[in-house]
């Protein structure tokens, strides 16, 4: 049973207002049935976090793309840096067998450890939000775009071979195309990293970007804003997120309508 | 008198698989192939007929023996991209459509941009493809697929045409009228084709010669000349003579 555009709009939907709906009754619930005193910390309604934003929306907009912006730009150094380690490691046995046991260590770090590492070695907020973006997302975008060169198929570079190209043009013409699918898949799995590092960043003490305005909304009790900044924060992942879906769109416009052919070969 | 432009002299390939054993895919294999030729590698699998091809494409590197077109070497035949080849999957680019898919060889080469769309179109011409090339391949049939294939080795205007198999993965019906295109294909390009294939009526069909080659170890059991009139129509694959030849190599396999 295949659903159509319309039906999975109208999926979507539903889903989303019946997640509102419940989540009002649920805090109802907490305020009222359970008089719970701390209830507006713990879960508060949906439409006082919707006032809040409103309000507030320029500063937690500014703030947002304070944490946005650095975190995009790492983000992008790090694909590049990935990128350039999957070509080193597909040129190189020896490179991959070298670079590759680094690479898991360096992925072993937790996050949150690394933000404090990270800033103490750079001093420099700003700075430290695009180093941790970018730490981020090099290991995904690296390690998929090397699986990527290494699933084309022998005939394909046969085919490259018995007309002498030389290796630009191999890579150039084939491998990185072939492999645009794999890279998107790094970086979809990087993006809101990249974005949840880069407030972990904020919360060591910048003057500017979402998490401070998290954790000092939190340290004030001013729960409303505490809330909206969460939320804030949520939609900068989704929206990264939703960028990369959207630049995956623009630069593989056959990737999806090519699996759906079936019964070719 | 034709030079032969091919000549392959005792060429043997043995390898050693997984399990330690040798492998002899080819056994002493000798064959001159004239220029123009349209020749068939005919055989079950394991008989060693790709393996042939790919020697000869520089795509392997036999054990012992020695190829040579025209004095040089497959390396050096390579190099001077005189080889078109064409798989048994299209390996088509599925981001480049029709057009560009048949570019990309001569891009890679460096012809200039004027001469490559005039190539483009009378490729696409010869094919019959002339309607499709904006579209891309996973919108095009497995046989339409092929045959852009085909027009896409063709298009550095290759000596020889290498083909492995190419109507192998397409039900019998597209495998015939392919089979009829590329004849008239090669009726305008002269090139010399070497065509592998397991189809004995497909290699009686189409070439000159079969080359028949057997398996375990691999190597030549027999060469039979076509000797059926040419152009070769639709209507020869019904012929007594055609039948007949099907027998005489059906019976030429040894240890099959």
């Amino acid at each position: 049973m295949e659903l159509t555009r319309r039906d999975r709009r109208v999926v979507t939907l539903v889903w989303l207002g019946s997640i509102i709906v419940l989540w009002e009754v649920l805090a109802a619930v907490l305020l009222f049935l359970i008089q719970d005193n701390m209830a507006s910390s713990k879960l508060p309604f949906p439409h006082d976090v919707l006032i809040t934003f409103v309000g507030e929306w320029r500063s937690l907009l500014t703030a947002g793309f304070v944490t946005l912006s650095r975190a995009g730009l790492g983000f992008a150094i790090g694909g590049m840096i990935g990128v350039t380690l999957a070509v080193v490691m597909s040129l190189s046995k020896i490179a991959e067998k070298i670079a590759f046991p680094y690479l898991i260590v360096s992925q072993m770090i937790p996050v949150l450890g690394l933000a404090p590492i990270i800033f103490n070695i750079v001093r420099d907020m700003n700075m430290s939000r695009i180093v941790i973006a970018a730490y981020i997302t090099f290991f995904p975008v690296a390690v998929n775009m090397l699986s990527g060169f290494k699933s084309v198929e022998d005939e394909k570079k046969e085919l490259m071979r018995s007309i002498a190209a030389n290796r630009v043009d191999i890579y150039l013409k084939l491998m990185f195309p072939y492999s645009l699918p794999y890279l998107f898949t790094g970086l979809k799995i990087a993006a809101p990293m990249a974005v949840t590092a880069s407030i972990l960043v904020d919360m060591l003490g910048s003057k500017s970007g979402i998490g401070v305005r998290i954790l000092y909304s939190l340290y004030s009790s001013s729960f409303d804003i505490f809330w909206a900044s969460v939320f804030t924060s949520a939609f900068m992942g989704i929206l990264s997120y939703n960028i990369v879906i959207f630049a995956e769109r623009l630069f593989i416009p056959w990737k999806n309508v090519a699996s759906k052919k079936v019964g070719a070969k | 008198m034709n030079v032969p432009e091919l000549q392959i002299k005792n060429v043997s390939k043995t390898y050693t698989n997984n399990n330690g054993e040798e492998i002899h895919a080819l056994t002493d294999v000798s064959l001159d192939i004239r220029e123009g030729e349209f020749i068939c590698l005919l055989g079950p699998s394991g008989c060693g007929k790709s393996t042939l091809l790919r020697i000869i494409a520089d795509l392997l590197e036999p054990t012992t023996g020695q190829v040579s077109i025209h004095g040089l070497t497959p390396r050096e035949t390579r190099l001077k991209q005189k080889y078109g080849i064409v798989f048994q999957q299209p390996v088509l680019y599925d981001w480049r459509n029709v057009r560009r898919n048949v570019c990309m060889p001569m891009e890679i080469i460096g012809v200039p941009k004027s001469e490559r769309t005039a190539r483009i179109d009378r490729m696409l011409n010869l094919v019959g493809l002339e309607k499709f090339g904006l579209k891309y391949p996973f919108e095009l049939s497995g046989g339409m697929q092929q045959r852009v294939g085909i027009a896409r080795a063709l298009a550095l205007e290759p000596e020889i045409l290498l083909m492995d198999e190419p109507f192998s993965a397409l039900d019998e019906f597209t495998r015939e009228k392919l089979n009829e295109d590329l004849l008239a294909i090669w009726g305008k390009t002269k090139t010399t084709i070497i065509f592998v294939t397991h189809n004995i009526p497909e290699s009686i069909f189409l070439s000159d010669r079969v080359v028949v080659l057997s398996p375990h170890p691999g190597r030549v059991s027999a060469v039979v000349d076509i000797d059926l009139p040419r152009p070769r129509t639709a209507t020869l694959r019904e012929s007594p003579e055609f039948y007949d030849y099907i027998a005489k190599i059906r019976h030429s396999f040894e240890g099959v």
